[in-house]
């Protein structure tokens, strides 16, 4: 499925971004390109053994109409009443050069077109495990069309030992009047690296509601990219990230007010535990004319090591008088006044430890839009918060 | 069951108990009273063990081992309760999860099993009943948006179920109304046994009208100065803490 030839992909290679770039000070791609120009020599390799067995347990723990892309293929196309799903052969060409790199590798898309409401959460699964190196493409388009409804779960998950990188691109249309509930999960492993950008416009009087959830992966780089050109429309976003030992996860986002009235709320929270690095860096513009924005943005974290590194960065350029707009970030520490407390009443540090950084979290899964995808994001957050817990010792100070 | 032998003990730079010597023994109710900054809840904190207070001298000796050994936990698991002048406020954990998870932690520590749902939830009804709270506060954070006097039966209600050897409840008087108050001595009255020893920290006479104690203690500048009986705190009432300083230097 390679559309150029292997000097012009070693190109686009070349030109991933690097720490020059403003947009990418923090986030070193060096590995991404490597495991690139590696695979470009080797080409794909057998598919993990026990890759069927994991898109089983999660499509059977998780209560959807599953859409599975492994390996950059297309598993399965689920026919739900209401919505169109097809192949695409081709991404859009890119502007930039991870979407360049999306075009050029790969091997299907997927186009899904909602009408209607529609109840039963759509599940689109990207996964990829393989015994060797590997590269893999996601696109994914999703339509909602005018006064239609509809939920969607991104599950993004990995598996194997080998070095993996996966680069995925979403683009998420919410119609006029529609009301899209998107959740994103991102579980991959500890080792892997992968860039991902979902670019969100929102139509006339049209809601949407996101959390994503970052609790795994090694190098994670996501981009958020609202477009807001239309009155009346109604944006939330939530994340959370858990760093430990080794993890680099950097959030992006961006919301471009061009039209308003119109609300943009988001808040991400982050834990991070051991020696590890997370960015949020939270853009808003509020263009001329957009006036009766309402754009709000906070970032709070949790860090349990004083080797742990956050760079919080909200940004807003406001080009307009009539906005209301207001942004927060902090960094703490846990509260060692809970702390004690939960102590005095029999419960060791650790517990304590866990059921204060649990609480810190659970707002953002509180809010997230699809009830269907909670017990398995909170399954995975326990998860994680334990083992981050347990294995640095350095909060025990 | 508690004994503190020459207790000094600073926070920062600042000592705060400077010899503090005190035995309490089961089913005996002690007041420990004084004036502002006198180390009332400094007494209380190194009791439960808050890392903030050193100890630079004397001994604490609980149940015949060194409490002072002791990590927070261990001294709760060993039947210490501290009821807080302050309770902590933690949104997002469950009321009924925390009472569940420290009776549980208690329970392992004695090698029991661990409570299951209908008993414990039984129980909290119960104890809840005799604290006139509504089994409502089960559902709600941990004193999450609770009154002073919500906030302080609710560690009343923690210490109902935890059932401890040794209750310190340190100002659990303090910001209370008249009903709230008769609430909380009722829970702490009905806890009363031959086996268990409570002290509570107070700076008035008041709630001791509804909790009567066996010894009545006044502290000044970290140290015991008087003891007594209820009758002290009757006496501290109408003639102050100035006239046992004064009789104590004298």
């Amino acid at each position: 499925m390679k559309r150029c030839t292997a000097d012009e992909l070693q190109a686009i290679v070349g030109r991933m971004p690097t720490t020059r770039d403003e947009d990418w000070k923090y986030t070193d791609l060096t590995r991404a390109r490597d495991i690139s120009s590696r695979w470009l020599t080797m080409g794909d390799g057998t598919p993990s053994s026990l890759l069927d067995e994991e898109i089983q347990r999660i499509t059977e723990s998780v209560e959807a109409s599953w859409l599975v892309v492994a390996n950059g293929e297309i598993r399965n196309l689920a026919t739900v009443s209401g919505v169109t799903v097809d192949k695409l052969d081709e991404a859009p060409a890119g502007h930039h050069a991870l979407a360049e790199l999306n075009a050029a590798l790969l091997k299907e898309g997927l186009r899904i077109v909602v009408e209607g409401t529609i109840d039963k959460p759509i599940g689109i699964l990207v996964i990829d495990g393989t015994e060797d190196t590997s590269v893999s493409q996601a696109y994914i388009e999703v339509e909602l069309a005018n006064h239609s409804t509809a939920s969607v779960i991104e599950y993004h998950a990995s598996l194997g030992d080998a070095d993996q990188y996966a680069n995925t691109a979403v683009s998420l249309v919410v119609g006029d009047g529609a009301t899209a509930n998107h959740v994103r999960v991102q579980n991959r492993a500890r080792n892997h690296v992968q860039t991902g950008r979902t670019d969100i416009s929102v139509g006339k009087y049209a809601n949407f509601r996101s959390a994503g959830f970052d609790l795994g992966g090694g190098l994670i780089r996501n981009d958020i990219v609202i477009n807001i050109s239309n009155a009346g429309a109604d944006v939330s976003f939530d994340g959370l990230y858990l760093a430990g030992e080794g993890q680099h996860i950097d959030n992006h986002t961006r919301v471009d007010h061009r039209v308003g009235p119109a609300i943009s709320k988001q808040e991400y929270r982050g834990i991070l535990n051991g020696k590890c690095r997370c960015i949020w860096n939270g853009k808003a513009i509020v263009h001329e004319g957009a006036d009766g924005t309402d754009a709000d943005q906070a970032n709070h974290n949790l860090l349990l090591s004083d080797k742990a590194e956050i760079d919080a960065k909200p940004e807003l350029e406001i080009y307009t008088d009539d906005v209301k707009c207001s942004h927060g970030t902090t960094v703490g520490q846990l509260d060692e006044t809970s702390l004690f407390y939960l102590r005095s009443r029999g419960l060791d540090r650790e517990h304590a430890t866990q059921i204060l950084t649990h609480a810190f979290a659970a707002g953002i899964v509180a809010r997230a839009p699809v009830e269907a995808a909670k017990e398995e994001i909170t399954r995975l957050m326990e998860a994680r918060l334990a083992r981050m817990i347990q294995t640095d010792d350095d909060f025990s100070s | 069951m508690l004994q503190i032998e020459n207790l000094k003990s600073r926070i920062g730079e600042t000592e705060i108990l400077r010899g503090l010597s005190l035995s309490v023994n089961p089913g005996e109710v002690h007041a420990i009273m004084g004036p502002n900054g006198s180390g009332k809840s400094t007494l209380a904190q190194v009791v439960a063990g808050h890392q903030d207070y050193e100890v630079t001298g004397g001994s604490v000796t609980y149940k015949g081992q060194d409490l002072l050994e002791l990590e927070p936990e261990e001294r709760a698991r060993e039947g210490i309760f501290l009821g807080f002048q302050y309770p902590v406020e933690i949104p997002g954990v469950n009321n009924a999860y925390l009472l569940k998870a420290a009776l549980n932690a208690k329970r392992k520590h004695a090698g029991l099993d661990e409570i299951d749902a209908f008993e414990f939830l039984k129980m909290a009804r119960e104890k809840m009943a005799t604290l006139d709270m509504d089994p409502k506060f089960l559902n709600r954070g941990v004193n999450e948006g609770f009154s002073g006097g919500e906030k302080k039966r609710n560690e009343i209600l923690q210490m109902a179920m935890l059932e401890p050897e040794l209750a310190i409840l340190d100002e659990t008087d303090s910001g209370l109304d008249i009903d709230a108050l008769k609430a909380v001595a009722n829970g702490v009255n009905s806890l009363r046994n031959p086996d268990r020893a409570i002290v509570l920290v107070t700076h008035y006479q008041r709630l001791l009208d509804y909790i009567e104690p066996d010894f009545v203690h006044v502290l000044s500048e970290g140290q015991i100065i008087k003891s007594g009986d209820k009758s002290l705190a009757l006496a501290l009432e109408e003639k102050g803490y100035d006239w046992v300083r004064e009789a104590a230097s004298a």
